[in-house]
């Protein structure tokens, strides 16, 4: 029973992230905030979609 | 522990950036401007506000009555990544001047640490939900007067003749080390 419950909590945790996250991206952004730049540098995380958009632009 | 204490001690002595060095990533990297260093400490203000006050409800009102505290982990982050995305979309929503200022950094959030040590440390120093709140507002605090320190403090440095093997990031690494020694005197006052 104990598992099932962790078993639980873990998809319903993991459902709402993605109904969150399609949410999330179905919200217009608004008026005047299209593009937006971060004023960042320095930052290790591979993962970061501002990151890579950063190196994608400078590398182009 | 005295609340007033756990605020000082949380904020200023037991520093997350000088003394626990988490949360370098945006320290080094969003620091180069004041504007967006505050930017970005209010973002973080906000995300391990709610985020560590939902881990702590999650944890006492649902993992612990399940006996499921072994599962802390892996919901906190799920939980962590789940209230960014839906601060963002309600950020989107309601104020686009603030999505202007703090939209950009929202996303770099969901990676940054500090916010999952916010969350796990009211549960393992056993705070109870005042405690939370008061330790959940003190650690961005000092998160955000890091970053302006050390905003204004590059701001100086790039207008300052710095020897060019040490210039951008050498000379920053160099001064975050000055100032967490500096802040290493404080240790032990509480």
């Amino acid at each position: 029973m104990n598992g099932f419950f962790a078993v639980l909590i873990a998809v319903a945790l993991v459902g709402i992230n993605v109904l969150l996250y399609r949410m999330n991206r179905a919200t217009p952004v608004p008026e005047g905030c299209e593009n937006l730049k971060p004023d960042c540098s320095a930052c290790g995380i591979r993962d970061c979609a501002v990151r890579s958009q950063m190196i994608g632009e400078r590398d182009k | 522990m005295n609340l007033f204490t756990l605020f000082i001690s949380a904020m200023l002595i037991n520093n997350i950036i000088l003394s626990k060095f988490l949360g370098m990533c945006p320290f080094m990297g969003v620091s180069t401007k004041m504007d967006s260093a505050v930017g970005m400490g209010l973002a973080v203000i906000f995300v391990i506000f709610g985020a560590s006050i939902l881990s702590w409800l999650l944890y006492y009102f649902v993992l612990v009555p399940l006996g499921l505290e072994y599962m802390e982990l892996i919901c906190f982050i799920l939980l962590i990544a789940a209230f960014v995305q839906f601060v963002e979309m309600f950020i989107k929503k309601t104020s686009p001047a603030l999505y202007k200022q703090l939209g950009i950094y929202l996303p770099l959030i969901t990676t940054n640490c500090a916010v999952l040590y916010v969350a796990m440390d009211n549960i393992t120093q056993e705070y109870n939900l005042i405690e939370t709140i008061v330790n959940s507002i003190a650690v961005p605090a000092g998160f955000m007067l890091m970053l302006c320190i050390f905003a204004t403090m590059r701001e100086r440095l790039n207008a300052n003749d710095v020897p060019k093997a040490f210039q951008g990031n050498p000379i920053a690494f160099v001064v975050a080390a000055i100032m967490a020694i500096a802040f290493s005197s404080l240790a032990g006052l509480v």
